[in-house]
């Protein structure tokens, strides 16, 4: 067997933790993904630094939290910086032969950094996120059949379970429980008109043969359905592998980069907000050739500025000093004791422009601006007692709320000191697409 | 602020394997009553053209 193991880390952009079977759904949305992590080792508790798409990758890339790396907004004006370590950068130094089947690049620049090769069938669809997990696949498959000089860095992006819903039609009539999907006298989807968003999706995909549709029971069952496409896909992901004699010594990571909000807090299909639905992602690794215990599920709390040490430690690479992330593979091959974070914080600047600081008790959020759902600047949630963060604590809970912030404000100081800003992103930048946002509502 | 990880007990490990989910999915009585989403083929160009607007595409 080789020295250093072939990596794949496959993101399922925009897949909420708590719709797949091995997180706790109730629907059997992912059976491939849940024995998947049976086989390998499943994270309960991972939280995204950063959201949405843009900010969460470049943490995934970089191990570093979005304070360090400056990428706070999806479309920002912040760049990353030449000298930022990059994942793929450092594995092709490493000898490694590295491939993104992705079009990420395509949005900015430096998600090209690395990639010996990038192959893109996104090209044949006007919008790339249209790209199937069987185009990906297919791509993925052949290449790992044809080029790679051992050892392989693979990163597959898939879009399926992203907006919008639009799963094959083998998929119809799974996980909505029946109604009339396109009732005009149902208006429970009415205020996501009033965002651009909603606006696009009422004008395009929520479009049917019946009319519009308007049961946000059946959007729902629509992403559901998305997820159950995906899941096809790994299966076909870890069948091609064993096929082609490549499994035991390939250490596949399936995460996300963040999750999706139904209707959760007024937030229609979307990934904003900085609610659990939104940060708490899945990740579940599995390594056959490497030692670790299959079926182990870790509870601790975990960030994805953990996945690029991780990756880097299972190729036998130096970490750059500059990492924020630490490596869990030590817990993974049992040489230590399961271990994460006691806290954990994340930021937004798209839609909105916040932090949150999560304990396993409590969440704050903090707004560096006026949001445009009106909520206050300052929200507290019990967790515990309140787990769907539907009930603000602060009014009530004053001190508690107050050392949060405090904590909160002392962790984005030292993180701004560390990477040498005198500015707060989140405040620097501020919502980039809150002004279209306010533009569309009129 | 202390980010750095923190130690928890080997307890927990190893938590129970989630259950087996059933390879059926378990279709709606009648499927074929759902409308069809129909989408155009200028569909896709609106969602482009929307989300350009909002800076998510270059």
């Amino acid at each position: 067997m080789q020295a250093k193991p072939n990596i794949i880390l496959i993101s399922a952009d925009s897949l909420r933790a708590n719709h797949l079977g091995c997180y706790g759904y109730s629907l059997p949305t992912s059976p491939n993904i849940d024995k998947f992590a049976c086989d390998g080792n499943l994270f309960e508790h991972t939280f995204a630094p950063a959201i949405p798409t843009q900010p969460s990758h470049t943490t995934i890339f970089t191990g570093q939290h979005a304070i360090t790396h400056g990428v706070v907004a999806h479309g920002g004006k912040a760049k990353l910086g030449r000298g930022t370590p990059f994942l793929p950068e450092i594995l092709s130094g490493e000898g490694y032969t590295t491939c993104a089947v992705d079009t990420l690049f395509r949005e900015r620049i430096w998600f090209g950094r690395g990639w010996e090769y990038i192959i893109d069938p996104s090209l044949h669809h006007v919008f790339y996120a249209s790209v199937t997990q069987e185009e990906l696949n297919d791509r993925a498959i052949r290449w790992m059949e044809t080029v790679p000089k051992k050892p392989f860095f693979l990163f597959i992006h898939f879009w399926d379970v992203h907006y919008p819903y639009t799963p094959p039609d083998k998929m119809r009539g799974l996980f909505y429980k029946g109604g009339n999907p396109t009732d005009p006298e149902n208006h429970a989807l009415d205020e996501w008109w009033d965002h651009p968003v909603g606006a696009m999706a009422r004008d395009t995909w929520l479009r049917t043969s019946n009319g519009l549709i308007t049961d946000p029971n059946y959007v729902t069952a629509l992403y559901d359905r998305e997820i159950r496409y995906l899941d096809e896909g790994i299966a076909a992901l870890s069948h091609a592998l064993e096929k082609m004699g490549i499994a035991e010594n390939t250490m596949i990571v399936l995460l996300a980069d963040h999750g999706e909000s139904m209707t959760d807090h007024r937030i229609f299909y979307d990934h904003y907000g900085l609610h659990d639905c939104v940060v708490h992602v899945p990740m579940i690794v599995r390594w056959p050739g490497g030692n670790l215990k299959a079926g182990t599920r870790f509870a601790p709390f975990r960030q994805l500025s953990d996945v690029a040490p991780t990756l880097l430690e299972a190729a036998g690479s130096e970490l750059p000093d500059e990492l924020d992330g630490k490596s869990f593979l030590p817990q993974l091959t049992g040489q230590e004791e399961p271990s994460g974070y006691d806290k954990v914080v994340g930021l937004e600047s798209t839609w909105q422009s916040k932090y949150y600081l999560r304990t396993d008790r409590y969440k704050f959020i903090l707004s560096r601006y006026p949001d445009l759902l009106g909520n206050p600047d300052r929200e507290l949630f019990d967790l515990q007692a309140d787990p769907g963060e539907d009930h603000n604590i602060a009014p009530e809970q004053p001190q508690l709320a107050a050392e949060m912030e405090m904590e909160l404000e002392a962790f984005i100081a030292q993180k701004m000191e560390a990477a040498g800003r005198d500015e707060d992103p989140v405040r620097k930048e501020g919502p980039v697409a809150v002004e279209i946002w306010e533009q569309h509502r009129g | 602020m202390q980010q750095e990880p923190q130690k928890h007990t080997a307890a927990d490990a190893v938590l129970p394997e989630p259950p087996a989910k059933p390879d059926e999915p378990g279709k709606a009585p009648d499927a074929s009553s759902e409308p069809e989403q129909m989408i155009r083929p200028e569909d896709e160009a609106v969602v482009v053209e929307r989300l350009r607007e909002l800076g998510y595409i270059e």
